[in-house]
């Protein structure tokens, strides 16, 4: 289990969601799930992940170099008055401090506040943005996982396939989300046809975007899934089970793959983290709406309002992945279940 | 649209974007050779067509759908399908009539009247008359709606009343001969649109009186419009009258232009505006296509040089920057000579004040950037070949802001760079930083040189750069403060009388160019437009040469 563990711990870059409660967490719900103090411990570090998430992104902002007055009005209008204007408008006057507690306790009361560039509330502007994004990164993790379970399987323990298949995972690693969008957008959209080139309408406009986003996970997938197929074939039960007269597939499949899968679902936790990142790569070569392209579009433009929205999100989201991890995992091994 | 478009350019189409891609990224620097073409309006070939809808791929999304609060001159294409004003400009400056059927401008130049054209209304049903004009004017001085308005061109307004019906009579505070142009292209949005809760985003709660209504927007996505069937006041800049041809127009926001210009080639978008120069001759060669491009107004790109700091506080390190620059030579290699030189404070395109004298009469003097360089006593060299005084590296910074650098601004930089360093042993130094980053240099005027380009036209821009810093000049990038300076721009603001304007600005720019070098020129902005060859009637705004809307634009069958 210790090998599961350091699997889990990694908290690589998601800066703006802390993973207080990605590895630890998981034992301890590993005691008896759905007891009132485990629910209330889970709930206090979510107010905390949130909190803090909020605070790290209020505070990044300040540091970055440049006044947000001077982001927000156009250099062949900046009169004193115009700048005037716009500070009182958004408060920006305020002591800093003032600006960080009227926010938080705004927050307490639901409002996201609204949006220095766009003249929206927060939460419509990243309300009519969800939809697309939710659809392309769970298009994309699908397509990750699948091919990953496919290419895992299939070559684990055959040292001439894996070495091949090893390979061409590293290089699909390596090779940036915009420039492999670029490439699938002219192989299958400029000159197949077979796909739009973009927007949101319907399937066919989400098969490109979708793997340009999943195949850089399926590298990263594949390489943990097979080493943990691998072990589980060495392992003793394996050898019962081929006593069986179970098939090769079959014991690969419904034996070997269950072991293997439980460090790639907590690497999945954070994997989800660290989509944003590439979200925002994919919507903008594809022309496709969603949250990537409005915090890209906001942190540029200095837009605090929607930074501490998305950034909001993204916490919520890791939180929300990271507590559904921990229960599947509960579920694909019952040792964990008893542990504790 | 048809499916034979979209099929037919198969294989041919594959290796011609391939070899397009390959050299957008691998041979951004080589050149390619070819002629360029310009024209101001697709051929209108045979009898116009109504009907069918259009899609067109565009670069830049609007940040807000408010014409009278949007700055980006890229987004004008869009919101002008929906919104108009009271006159428009032909191509050699002068008025005609839109939204108002005639003007007047008082000898004495400080009183305005305009009747407003009989029969116009709203898509919202409300009719356009004097206080609804009126109502608009006095918005934009209003900080809480238009934050920007007060201290622009309407700093110089006194009054604004509906005298009768019909009859808007503006009064100044002071003779101010760029007013007209301000006044005459605000556009204008129902005044019923300023008690909406969404006024500021903008979008189909904001009525205007254009040809399209705005139908529907879905941020990072498109733009939907559909035919105003009751246009019928079209100004005598465009090609027709009445009703527009298209039923409806979706702009579809592409901001790569790789994948812009493979959307077009595969048929999936009619039209795409904004082609890099490198992929602008597989356009130009083929009849499947119509390119067109157009020189923008205003101040060309060019790099101005601080004279608040040192090393380009020195005139002579100014002229010998400049004179060590072959930049014809790396103009060619940067935009395959898809650009065209700038000689000039303004843009050849205007009609009225680009100096051409100019031309011709710098630059490109390698031996002479030597001498001026030892004469100003940069005379050592260090271990990497730059020039140095009293060990010190003759180094001039330029901080580019990462999201405005566009047309591949950043090589054409780093050409500059490897010239300088070459010829004249000059340590240019480029660095690519976020706009905070980039503002704070503006603002403490610590850089060797910013670069800027802008489009407002009719002599606004030269205000811009080069009146001081505390009097209009936004963005005296120079900070050159020299009181002919301001002697020329005042003569030039106070009179309508074209010729003598125009005095005042060239006497202006043979200063600041070749007297006393504080900005180098490099070339002309240009917008460029690509179209299926059964597109008709797409172009360019007269005078302004920003892409046009789609009100003239029709499709053959």
């Amino acid at each position: 289990m210790t090998a599961l563990d350091t699997q889990a711990a990694p908290t690589v870059d998601a800066p703006l969601a802390p993973t207080v409660d990605a590895a630890p967490s998981r034992a301890r719900v590993g005691g008896r799930t759905g007891t009132p103090g485990v629910v209330g411990r889970r709930l206090l570090g979510t107010v905390l992940v949130l909190w803090a998430s909020v605070t790290v992104a209020f505070v990044a902002l300040q540091l970055a170099p440049g006044s947000a007055v001077d982001a927000l009005v156009p250099p062949t209008v900046r009169t004193p008055e115009a700048l005037a204007a716009v500070t009182a408008e958004w408060g920006l006057d305020r002591p800093l401090v003032q600006q960080y507690g009227d926010y938080v306790v705004r927050l307490l009361h639901g409002d996201l506040g609204t949006s220095y560039q766009l003249h929206r509330p927060v939460i419509d502007v990243i309300g009519s943005q969800m939809g697309p994004t939710v659809q392309l990164a769970t298009a994309g993790l699908g397509v990750a996982v699948l091919l990953a379970v496919i290419l895992a399987v299939s070559t684990a323990g055959r040292p001439w396939a894996s070495r091949i298949a090893g390979g061409a995972e590293l290089a699909i690693v390596s090779i940036p989300e915009f420039w492999l969008g670029i490439v699938l957008l002219f192989v299958f959209s400029f000159s197949l046809g077979w796909f739009p080139v973009a927007g949101a309408g319907g399937v066919s406009s989400l098969v490109l975007p979708a793997v340009a986003l999943g195949l850089g996970l399926v590298g990263l997938i594949s390489q943990v899934l097979r080493e943990g197929v691998e072990r589980s074939l060495e392992q003793p039960y394996t050898l019962s089970v081929r006593a069986r007269g179970v098939s090769e597939t079959g014991l690969r499949l419904r034996h070997s793959l269950r072991h293997a899968s439980l460090p790639v679902v907590t690497l999945l936790g954070w994997l989800v983290g660290g989509l944003l990142g590439g979200v925002i790569i994919v919507e903008q070569v594809f022309g496709r709406p969603g949250i990537g392209v409005v915090a890209l579009q906001a942190a540029q433009a200095r837009d605090l309002p929607v930074v501490l929205g998305i950034a909001l999100l993204s916490a919520l989201v890791y939180v929300t992945v990271n507590t559904a991890v921990d229960l599947l995992a509960l579920l694909i091994d019952p040792r964990l279940r008893s542990r504790s | 649209m048809s499916l034979t478009s979209n099929r037919r350019p198969r294989r041919g189409a594959f290796t011609a974007t391939t070899l397009a891609l390959t050299s957008a990224f691998v041979l951004a620097a080589c050149s390619a050779g070819s002629g360029s073409g310009s024209a101001t309006s697709s051929g209108a070939s045979g009898t116009p067509q109504s009907g069918g809808t259009l899609t067109w791929g565009v670069e830049t999304e609007p940040v807000t759908l408010n014409p009278q609060l949007n700055g980006q001159d890229k987004t004008k294409l869009l919101l002008r399908n929906s919104y108009e004003q009271l006159l428009a400009r032909q191509d050699d400056g002068t008025f005609v009539p839109w939204l108002a059927s005639a003007y007047k401008v008082s000898d004495d130049e400080l009183t305005y009247t305009f009747t407003v054209r009989d029969g116009v209304t709203f898509w919202d049903g409300k009719a356009l008359d004097a206080s609804a004009v009126v109502t608009n004017i006095n918005q934009q001085i209003d900080p809480e709606y238009n934050p920007y308005g007060a201290g622009g061109p309407l700093s110089h307004l006194a009054s604004a009343t509906a005298t009768d019906a019909t009859t808007v009579t503006l009064v100044l505070k002071e003779k101010y001969a760029p007013f007209l142009d301000y006044i005459g292209s605000l556009p204008l949005i129902s005044p019923d649109a300023f008690g909406k809760a969404d006024v500021q985003a903008g979008g189909p709660d904001v009525a205007g009186t254009g040809p399209f209504v705005l139908e529907s927007y879905s941020k990072g996505q498109s733009l939907d419009f559909t035919k105003n069937p009751d246009y019928d006041w079209a100004p005598a800049t465009a090609t027709h009258q009445g009703a527009p041809y298209l039923d409806a127009l979706t702009y579809r926001f592409l901001p790569e232009s790789s994948v812009r210009l493979g959307a077009l080639q595969s048929g999936q978008v009619d039209v795409i505006e904004g082609v890099p120069g490198t992929q602008a001759a597989q356009f130009q060669k083929t009849d499947k296509f119509t390119y067109l491009t157009a020189l923008n107004t205003g101040t060309p790109y060019s790099l101005y040089f601080n004279t608040l700091a040192s090393p380009t506080s020195d005139q002579k390190v100014r002229e010998a920057f400049r004179d060590a620059v072959d930049l014809d030579a790396i103009l060619q290699s940067v935009y395959a000579g898809q650009r065209t030189r700038a000689w000039s404070a303004v843009s050849p395109q205007d009609p009225n004040f680009y100096d051409k004298s100019l031309e011709g009469s710098y630059g490109n003097d390698v031996k002479k950037a030597n001498a001026l360089l030892d004469e100003a006593g940069w005379t050592g060299r260090d271990a990497d070949g730059y020039r140095t005084k009293d060990g010190k590296r003759l180094t001039i910074s330029d901080y580019q802001a990462q999201p405005y650098v566009r047309d591949q601004r950043d090589t054409l930089l780093q050409a500059i760079q490897a010239q300088v360093k070459q010829n004249a042993g000059i340590d240019f130094d480029v660095q690519l930083v976020d706009t905070g980053v980039a503002g704070q240099h503006q603002k403490a005027k610590d850089y060797g040189t910013y670069d800027n380009s802008n489009t407002n036209p009719d002599g606004v821009d030269i205000e811009y750069h080069w009146l001081p810093n505390d009097k209009g000049g936004f963005i005296n990038l120079s900070n050159a403060s020299d009181p002919q300076l301001l002697t020329w721009l005042t003569a030039a603001q106070q009179t309508t009388d074209v010729a003598a304007r125009s005095e005042s600005y060239s006497d202006l720019q043979k200063f600041v160019i070749t007297e006393k070098a504080y900005s180098f020129p490099l070339y002309e902005p240009a917008d460029q437009i690509a179209a299926q060859a059964k597109v008709h009637g797409v172009g360019f705004r007269t005078y302004y040469q920003l892409p046009e809307s789609a009100y003239d634009v029709w499709l053959s069958r």
